[in-house]
């Protein structure tokens, strides 16, 4: 790589760095400027926020690798074991692992 | 809510680990995929492996290799490669209230991509006040470090893996929203919660099949905001507002 390349890089990495960590140091002083009751400080549109990206991310995921019939299939389907298995365990582990064999067993006898 | 996996006390890291392990099956094969293309744009395996270590934010990587291998103005690769990882702005400030005092938090912070996001948005809270950094840490340099070997792995041997295994290729990154729905299912705890996370859900997936990933993320999100707001319902209003 060029230099100038390389300071490319290094520019595009430190300001994602800075996007991630900026934030952080704003919303502790303001934290340590309203007080203990942490959630409560936390400005309300910003506290929406943070469980509808986590929503939004996982309807990008939604959209399988290789997109067709067969995997938006296994995807319905996988989703619904997946959602299945959470009802029963309220545990992170099992319901994933039961749609990832789902979905690959769906891909597998129908492909 | 309750996604209460058993915390060991002692190693708090070593549940970190455990329960980033669903990740895996989604930054496993993009990290392949963006070593090996990284490669194919002309990069070495060792400028790969850099790319992925300092930027660690996977749809810029690949936009960033792949308008410098069009020619474009580096300026302009900078500044794209920023406006996409826009998004990570609101990420910390969501963990800020469960966040400790150590100053470890600042360069792990480097660690926080949308699927770790999404992780620790979920944990942290559950956890004590002195297994949260321990946790944090080891979820998310396990992330880290599998994303890195993953692009080493891409830039050495992309060509022979993708052909050898494309099955799993198509299979594995279904972790991904698996674990994603885990972690959004417990949120559906009213009906105006029900209908703002529905919507967001709805509207990503569907700027996504337009084209428009790198946008659906946060346009999803404020599409979701904006029916929190404007969507109220009679009879739950009490009690509505909670995460």
């Amino acid at each position: 790589m060029s230099n100038a390349l390389w300071i490319a890089v290094l520019a595009a990495a430190l300001g994602t760095l800075l996007m991630r960590l900026i934030p952080l140091l704003w919303m502790q002083r303001r934290l340590k400027r309203l007080g203990d009751d942490a959630p409560e400080a936390m400005p309300q549109w910003l506290s929406l926020l943070g469980p509808l990206m986590v929503a939004a991310v996982f309807g990008v995921s939604l959209v399988p690798v290789t997109a067709g019939p067969l995997a938006w299939l296994a995807t319905i389907i996988g989703m619904i074991a997946t959602l299945a298995v959470w009802w029963r365990t309220r545990t992170l582990g099992w319901p994933v692992a039961a749609g990832i064999a789902t979905y690959g067993v769906v891909v597998t006898l129908f492909g | 809510m309750n996604l209460q996996a058993a915390t060991s006390p002692a190693r708090p890291w070593l549940s970190g680990m455990r329960e980033a392990i669903p990740l895996l099956g989604g930054y496993v094969p993009v990290a392949i995929s963006f070593g090996l293309v990284a490669t194919q744009a002309g990069f070495n395996a060792w400028e790969a492996v850099i790319i992925s270590t300092l930027f660690y934010a996977g749809a810029s990587q690949f936009l960033f290799v792949g308008m410098i291998a069009a020619g474009s103005p580096l300026w302009l690769v900078v500044a794209m490669t920023l406006l996409i990882n826009l998004r990570h702005v609101v990420y910390a400030p969501n963990l800020a209230p469960w966040l400790t005092s150590s100053r470890w938090w600042g360069w792990l912070m480097h660690t926080l991509t949308d699927q770790v996001f999404a992780l620790a948005h979920a944990r942290l809270p559950q956890l004590p006040e002195a297994q949260r950094l321990g946790w944090f840490t080891g979820a998310a340099l396990l992330a880290w470090a599998i994303w890195v070997g993953g692009t080493a792995l891409g830039a050495l041997a992309g060509g022979k893996l993708v052909a050898r295994w494309a099955l799993m290729g198509e299979i594995l990154p279904f972790a991904l929203p698996a674990l994603f729905l885990v972690l959004v299912a417990p949120r559906f705890t009213s009906r105006r919660w029900s209908l703002a996370l529905s919507v967001t859900i709805a509207s990503s997936l569907l700027l996504t099949l337009l084209g428009l990933t790198n946008a659906a993320i946060p346009l999803a999100a404020i599409c979701g905001m904006l029916c929190f707001q404007v969507v109220k319902f009679d009879t739950a209003m009490q009690g509505d507002h909670h995460e």
